[in-house]
C-alpha cells in the first residue's frame, strides 16, 4: 500500500511539475494582443510669412539634428517639347549661388557633413543641430539666388542625355515610362518623358524662366523637424527667407485623360526581357478628402496591399509566378491617378499572370471580402498608423496634408475611426467604382518571341507599342505576314466603300459648317468651302466675336488673315497649299506621282487598318488608315514643323453619313501636340452653295 | 563582452546625451544571447533574431541556399499553419520580413507595442518547429528565381557584384553571391533543407533582440518562456578557407545585355570590417566619392566630364572586405582611361597627406552618419544584433565612433598604401553585350 502510495504521489507530483513547467505559456495558442497603446498626435507649431511661405516647426530634442523640407505645392507642368527642363534645373540649382562660387558652396555643405538637395518641387536638407543656421542659410541662399552659368548647363545637358543612355535597355525603366504615357498620354505631365531629342531644345533661359515662374513662396512650405526651437527656426526663417519675392505659380490646367474604351493588352516588345513587367491599370478620381479614399484603401489593400494581400498570396505564395505582386491606388487633388496591379513575372507564365490577375479584380468587384480581410486590412491601418508616429517627420506630412489637400483640421485625429467605419459593402461599392474590369488597359513589357504567342490565346485585343509608347507593328509579323494587297486596291476599296469612284470624281465642290470644341474655351464655328481640285476658303468664328480666322486660297494664289491681319501665303506654305487637294485626294495620286505603300496592319479607333504610306513628289511624307473591312479611311498622320519643331498631326475620322449619296465623316478630331480639339459637322453639301467667286483674294 | 548595464555606462550615457542606446544582454542556457533595447518614446516594439548562417556557409554546390532557406522559414510551424504567417503579422497591424547575406540571416516582426508577446512566440515558433516540407520548397524555388531576375538578371549592372566576386575570391565562399544559382537551387533537396535547419537554426547559434516600447523585466519573462525551452544545438565550427594575397593585378570582362554604356569596376580584397583597416577604408571612400567635393565626383564627374558617375564603396564583411570603385565613362571616354585617372587620386592619397580641412569634413561626416544611424528602433535593433554577432561587442553601437574619431592623417596614407596597389585588383571592364 505504502508503496503503491508513494508512487502515485510521485507520479502526481511529477504531473503537477510538468504541469507547472509550461502553464507557463501554452504555444499552440497565438498570444492576445495586451491593452492598445495610447497615441499622442501631435501638431507642429506654424507661421507664416508675408510673401506666402508657410513654415512648420517639429520640435524633437532626442537626436542631435535637423530635416529641413521645402515643398512647393504648385500645378504639375507639361514640359511637352522640352521635356527635361525641370531635371537640369534640379542639377543646376544648390550649386552656387550669386554670392558664393559653386566649389565653395559645395565644399561647405559637404564639410559640415550636412547634406542640401534640390528637386524640381522643393529642396531638402539634413544636417546636425550645431550647422542649422547656416545650412538654412545655404538652402535659403541657394534657393533665391542659383548660379546659373552656360558653362553648367551644357554640362547638365550632356550628363542627362548621357544618363537615359544608361536605362536604354532596362526593360522596368521602359515598363514604367510607357505604362504613364499609354495612361495620360504624352501630352499630360503625368504621361510625358524626357528624351535626347528633347533635352537637345532646351536652352539656359528655359531653366531660369522655371526658377523664376515656379521656385515662388506662395504655395511653398518649409517644413523643419528636429533639435530645434520653435523661436530659433521662427528668427532665422524670418531674417533668411524675407527677400524672397512674393509670387504665384502658374496653374495651368490640361485635358483630363480617359480610359482605355474597353480592356486590352498594350505590348511592348524587350527582346532582353527574362522577366515580363505587368502593369494592369485604369484610371481613377480619388481625392485625400473624398468619402471613397477609405474604403478603397481597404479594398486595395485587400487586393494587393502586401504580404497578406490576394495578389500577393495568389501569384507569390501559392502559384510562385513572381517575387512579389501588389496593386496600388494613389490620390491627387487636380487630376485622375492610376489604380495599378502589378508583378514582374517570368517569361513562360506571363499569359497565366495576366489571368490571374483579371479573376483577382474580377472577383473584388462581384464578391464581398470575408470579415477576416476587413478585419486584418483595418489591422494593418491601425498598426502602421500608430508605428508611423514614432518619426517626428509624421506630424509635419500630416500638417502639410492638411494644408495642401484641402482636409478638416481633424483629418488625422479621426484618421483611424474612419478606416474602422468602412464596411464589406463599402469595400464592395469602391471595388466596383474604381476596378474598371472594363476599361483596363494591360501593360506588359516583355520578352515577345517567348511570351507573345501565350498573350495572343487570351482572347483580348492587343495593341503593340515601342519602348517610347509609339504605336509599333506586331514583332512577331515578319515581312512575309505583312499585307500583300497593293496600294492602289486599298484605294479602290475605300472610294468603293464611300459610294464609288464615278460618284466621288463627280464631286465638284463642298460646303460644310461645324463646330470645333476642345480649342478654345468657347464654342467656335468652322465654315468651309473646297473645290477641285485645290481651291479652298475656311473661316472660324466665335458668336459676338466675329471672324477669328480666315484662309482663302484661289488654286494658285491666297492668304491667311488673323485678328485683321493679312499675310499672304508664301515659299513653302504656299507651295502645300497648292498641292493640297481636299476632295478625295486618293483621286489623284497615282496620276500626280504620289509613291504609295502599304506598310502594314495597325489598330486604329479600334478597327483593323491598312497603313498606307503617301509621299507626295515634292517628298513630303504622311499615312493614311483605312478599315479592313468596310474600307472607310479612319486616320491621317502628316508631320509640321512649328517653331522649328516636327509636330505629328493626326486626325481621325468618324460618324460617316450619306450626304447625296456619298459617305462623309461627321467627326473628325485633330490632334497636334498636346492640343486636341474636335470638329462636328452640323451641315454637309456637295456640289452646292459653292462658287468660284468664293475663292477671289 | 557579455555584459550586463552597469552604473559605470549610464553614466557615460547622460555624458554622451541622447544618442547613447542603452541595451541589456544575456545569454539563455541554451546559449541563445538576447538583446534588450528599451525605448518608450513611440508605442512601436520590433521583435527580431539574427541567425549566423549566411551565403558563405553554403556548400559550393548550393550557392543561394541560406536566401532560399530564409524564404521557407515562413511556410508555416507546428502551430502555425501554412499561409497563416503574413496573415498573423498583418491582421495584429505589423509588419515583417527577412534579409539574408553572405554571413548572417536576419528575421524581424515589427508591431504596435501591444503585440510584443507575438513577435516572441513567432520567433520562438520559428526556431523550434518550423514544418519544412516539399510544397514550400517548390514554390519558394520558383518565387526566389523570380527575385534573381528581378534583381539581378533583368537590372541593368545588376551582375557586377557576381563579377567582381568570382575574380576577388578563390577559395573563400565569398567568391559567390548570395543569391546564388539557379541550377544549384534546382538540385537542392528536402533533406538537405532538413539538415540546413538542423545545424544553423540552433538557439546557440542567433541572438535575440527586443527593441522598443517594452518593460525589461516582463520582457526578460516572456523570452525565457518562448525561448528558454528550445533546445540547445551542436556546436558550430567555421573555418573558412583562407586566400592566398593578391599579387598580380587581374583583369576581366563580364557583358551585360541589359546596358548600353559600359562601366569599370577596380576592385581590391581588404580586411574584415572588424579591424581598424576597414573603418579607414571607410573615410576613404568617403573621401573619393561622397560629396560633391569629393575628389573624384568633383575632378571626374564635375570638372573633367569623363565620368556620370563615379563611387568608391567598401563592401565590408566579416572575414574579407571588397574595396569596389566603380565608374561610367561618359562622352566616349575609354574604360582604361578611367581607371588611370582614378588611379592618380589614389596615387596622391599613397604619397601626401590629405589637408586638415578635409580630414575635419570627414570627421563632421562621419559624425553626421553616427547620429542619423540609430533614428528607428528597428535600426538600432538590427545595428544591436550585427555588432553582437558579427562584431563580438553589442557596445559598438555606441563606441565605433570613438574608433573613428580616433584615425589619423596619417593612417589613412598608410592604408592606402597597405591596400590600394595596381598589384592587389582587379580591373574588370562590363560592357553590353554585343549581340544586343
Amino acid at each position: 500500500m505504502k508503496r503503491i502510495e508513494l508512487k502515485c504521489i510521485t507520479i502526481v507530483m511529477a504531473v503537477f511539475f510538468s504541469l507547472t513547467l509550461f502553464a507557463q505559456i501554452d504555444r499552440s495558442q497565438q498570444p492576445k494582443p495586451g491593452p492598445a497603446p495610447k497615441i499622442q498626435l501631435g501638431t507642429p507649431q506654424e507661421f507664416q510669412l508675408n510673401n506666402g511661405l508657410k513654415v512648420l516647426v517639429v520640435e524633437n530634442h532626442k537626436l542631435p539634428r535637423v530635416n529641413i523640407s521645402l515643398s512647393l505645392d504648385n500645378a504639375p507642368l507639361l514640359e511637352g517639347e522640352k521635356a527635361g527642363v525641370v531635371d537640369i534645373f534640379a542639377a543646376m540649382i544648390g550649386n552656387g549661388t550669386t554670392s558664393i562660387p559653386k566649389d565653395k558652396y559645395n565644399e561647405e555643405v559637404d564639410f559640415l557633413g550636412a547634406s542640401i538637395n534640390f528637386s524640381g518641387s522643393g529642396a531638402f536638407a539634413n544636417s546636425l543641430s550645431k550647422y542649422f543656421p547656416r545650412i538654412l542659410k545655404l538652402l535659403a541662399d541657394g534657393l533665391q539666388n542659383p548660379l546659373f552659368t552656360e558653362e553648367e548647363f551644357q554640362k547638365e545637358k550632356d550628363k542627362l542625355i548621357e544618363g537615359l543612355k544608361t536605362d536604354a535597355k532596362s526593360v522596368t525603366a521602359a515598363a514604367r515610362r510607357v505604362e504613364a504615357a499609354l495612361a495620360y498620354g504624352t501630352s499630360h505631365p503625368y504621361g510625358e518623358f524626357v528624351t535626347e531629342a528633347s533635352v537637345n531644345n532646351i536652352s539656359l533661359a528655359d531653366v531660369q524662366r522655371y526658377h523664376q515662374n515656379f521656385f515662388v513662396p506662395e504655395n511653398a512650405y518649409l517644413i523643419v523637424v528636429g533639435d530645434v526651437t520653435f523661436s530659433e527656426v521662427k528668427a532665422l526663417v524670418e531674417k533668411e527667407f524675407i527677400s524672397w519675392t512674393s509670387a504665384k505659380a502658374p496653374n495651368i490646367t490640361y485635358t483630363s485623360p480617359s480610359d482605355a474604351q474597353y480592356t486590352q493588352i498594350n505590348f511592348v516588345d524587350m527582346p532582353n526581357a527574362v522577366q515580363s513587367e505587368i502593369a494592369v491599370q485604369n484610371l481613377i478620381s480619388l481625392k485625400l478628402s473624398d468619402p471613397d479614399y477609405f474604403p478603397l484603401l481597404i479594398a486595395n489593400n485587400i487586393l494587393g496591399g502586401g504580404a497578406n494581400a490576394r495578389l500577393f498570396l495568389n501569384l507569390r505564395e501559392d502559384k510562385g509566378f513572381t517575387y512579389g505582386a501588389y496593386s496600388r491606388v494613389g490620390n491627387d487633388k487636380r487630376y485622375p491617378v492610376r489604380f495599378v496591379a502589378s508583378a514582374s513575372v517570368r517569361n513562360a507564365v506571363t499569359d497565366s499572370a495576366v489571368t490571374e490577375f483579371l479573376k483577382e479584380i474580377k472577383k473584388i468587384r462581384t464578391e464581398s471580402v470575408t470579415d477576416e480581410e476587413l478585419s486584418s486590412a483595418k489591422a494593418e491601418y491601425n498598426g502602421s498608423f500608430v508605428m508611423s508616429l514614432e518619426n517626428p517627420q509624421t506630424q509635419a506630412r500630416f500638417a502639410l496634408n492638411i494644408h495642401t489637400e484641402n482636409l478638416p483640421a481633424n483629418f488625422y485625429e479621426t484618421y483611424l475611426q474612419k478606416i474602422n467605419a468602412v464596411t464589406k459593402d463599402d469595400v464592395l461599392r469602391v471595388a466596383k467604382k474604381y476596378y474598371k474590369a472594363d476599361n483596363l488597359r494591360i501593360v506588359v513589357t516583355g520578352k515577345a518571341s517567348e511570351v507573345l504567342e501565350g498573350l495572343q490565346k487570351l482572347n483580348l485585343p492587343i495593341f503593340y507599342f515601342d519602348k517610347y509608347a509609339n504605336k509599333a507593328d506586331n514583332p512577331l509579323l515578319k515581312n512575309e505576314d505583312l499585307p500583300t494587297v497593293a496600294p492602289e486596291i486599298v484605294l479602290e476599296n475605300y472610294l468603293k466603300a464611300v459610294g464609288g469612284r464615278d460618284k466621288a470624281a463627280a464631286v465638284n465642290s463642298v460646303y460644310s459648317l461645324a463646330t470645333m470644341e476642345g480649342a478654345a474655351p468657347f464654342a467656335l464655328k468652322v465654315t468651309s468651302k473646297t473645290m477641285v481640285p485645290n481651291k479652298q476658303v475656311a473661316e472660324i468664328s466665335a458668336d459676338g466675336m466675329g471672324t477669328l480666322q480666315k484662309l482663302v486660297f484661289n488654286g494658285e494664289s491666297g492668304y491667311q488673315e488673323a485678328q485683321g491681319q493679312k499675310v499672304s501665303l508664301e515659299g513653302e506654305q504656299l507651295s502645300e497649299q497648292k498641292d493640297e487637294r481636299p476632295i478625295f485626294p486618293e483621286l489623284y495620286y497615282v496620276q500626280e506621282g504620289y509613291k504609295l505603300s502599304v506598310e502594314g496592319f495597325e489598330n486604329v479607333s479600334d478597327q483593323e487598318a491598312y497603313k498606307l504610306k503617301v509621299i507626295s513628289p515634292a517628298g513630303k511624307e504622311s499615312f493614311r488608315y483605312y478599315a479592313k473591312d468596310s474600307g472607310l479611311l479612319l486616320q491621317t498622320e502628316a508631320s509640321m514643323s512649328a517653331q522649328g519643331m516636327t509636330l505629328t498631326q493626326t486626325a481621325t475620322y468618324a460618324d460617316y453619313r450619306d450626304v447625296s449619296g456619298i459617305k462623309v465623316p461627321f467627326e473628325v478630331t485633330q490632334s497636334v501636340g498636346p492640343q486636341k480639339f474636335t470638329v462636328k459637322f452640323t451641315d454637309i453639301k456637295i456640289n452646292e452653295g459653292v462658287s468660284e467667286a468664293d475663292f477671289q483674294n | 563582452m557579455k555584459k550586463i548595464f552597469s552604473l559605470g555606462l549610464f553614466l557615460v550615457s547622460l555624458y554622451v546625451g541622447a544618442q547613447q542606446v542603452s541595451f541589456e544582454e544575456y545569454d539563455l542556457p541554451n546559449g541563445l544571447h538576447v538583446i534588450l533595447h528599451q525605448d518608450n518614446t513611440a508605442p512601436v516594439v520590433i521583435t527580431s533574431v539574427a541567425y549566423h548562417v549566411g551565403a558563405k556557409d553554403e556548400d559550393p554546390q548550393r550557392t543561394g541556399f541560406a536566401h532560399f532557406f530564409e524564404h521557407l522559414l515562413f511556410e508555416g510551424t507546428q502551430n502555425i499553419e501554412r499561409g497563416e504567417w503574413f496573415k498573423i503579422v498583418s491582421a495584429n497591424g505589423g509588419q515583417n520580413n527577412a534579409t539574408t547575406n553572405d554571413d548572417r540571416t536576419y528575421y524581424y516582426e515589427v508591431f504596435p507595442s501591444n503585440n510584443l508577446e507575438l513577435g516572441l512566440w513567432m520567433e520562438s515558433e520559428r526556431l523550434l518547429h518550423p514544418i519544412i516540407n516539399q510544397i514550400g520548397v517548390d514554390t519558394q524555388n520558383e518565387v526566389v528565381k523570380e527575385e534573381r531576375r528581378l534583381r539581378v538578371d533583368n537590372q541593368p549592372y545588376g551582375r557586377i557584384l557576381e563579377a567582381v566576386k568570382e575574380n576577388i575570391f578563390k577559395k573563400h565562399p565569398y567568391r559567390w553571391t548570395t543569391i546564388g544559382s539557379m541550377e544549384h537551387l534546382d538540385a537542392a533537396t528536402l533533406d538537405e533543407f532538413l539538415a540546413f535547419n538542423k545545424k544553423f537554426y540552433v538557439p546557440n547559434n542567433a541572438t535575440l533582440v527586443v527593441a522598443g516600447d517594452i518593460d525589461i523585466a516582463k520582457t526578460k519573462k516572456m523570452v525565457e518562456d518562448y525561448f528558454g525551452p528550445i533546445p540547445r544545438g551542436a556546436e558550430i565550427s567555421k573555418d573558412f578557407a583562407k586566400e592566398e594575397p593578391i599579387t598580380s593585378p587581374i583583369k576581366a570582362e563580364f557583358s551585360d545585355p541589359n546596358i548600353q554604356l559600359p562601366a569599370s569596376v577596380i576592385a581590391y580584397r581588404t580586411p574584415s570590417f572588424k579591424t581598424r583597416d576597414a573603418r579607414v577604408l571607410d573615410m576613404i571612400s568617403t573621401y573619393l566619392s561622397d560629396g560633391k567635393s569629393s575628389v573624384l565626383y568633383k575632378k571626374l564627374v564635375d570638372e573633367q566630364k569623363k565620368a556620370l558617375a563615379v563611387q568608391a564603396i567598401n563592401l565590408s564583411q566579416e572575414d574579407y572586405s571588397t574595396y569596389i570603385v566603380f565608374g561610367i565613362p561618359m562622352g566616349g571616354t575609354l574604360l582604361s582611361d578611367l581607371v588611370a585617372d582614378i588611379d592618380v587620386e589614389i596615387t596622391k592619397l599613397q604619397t601626401d597627406l590629405i589637408s586638415e580641412r578635409d580630414f575635419q569634413k570627414l570627421q563632421n561626416k562621419i559624425e553626421n552618419q553616427f547620429v542619423n544611424s540609430n533614428t528607428s528602433v528597428s535600426g538600432i535593433a538590427s545595428n544591436l544584433a550585427n555588432y553582437h554577432m558579427l562584431y563580438g561587442d553589442t557596445n559598438l553601437i555606441n563606441t565605433e565612433i570613438d574608433i573613428y574619431r580616433s584615425i589619423t592623417r596619417e593612417e589613412i596614407r598608410e592604408v592606402a598604401k597597405k591596400y590600394l596597389n595596381p598589384n592587389q585588383r582587379l580591373v574588370l571592364d562590363y560592357v553590353p553585350e554585343k549581340n544586343n
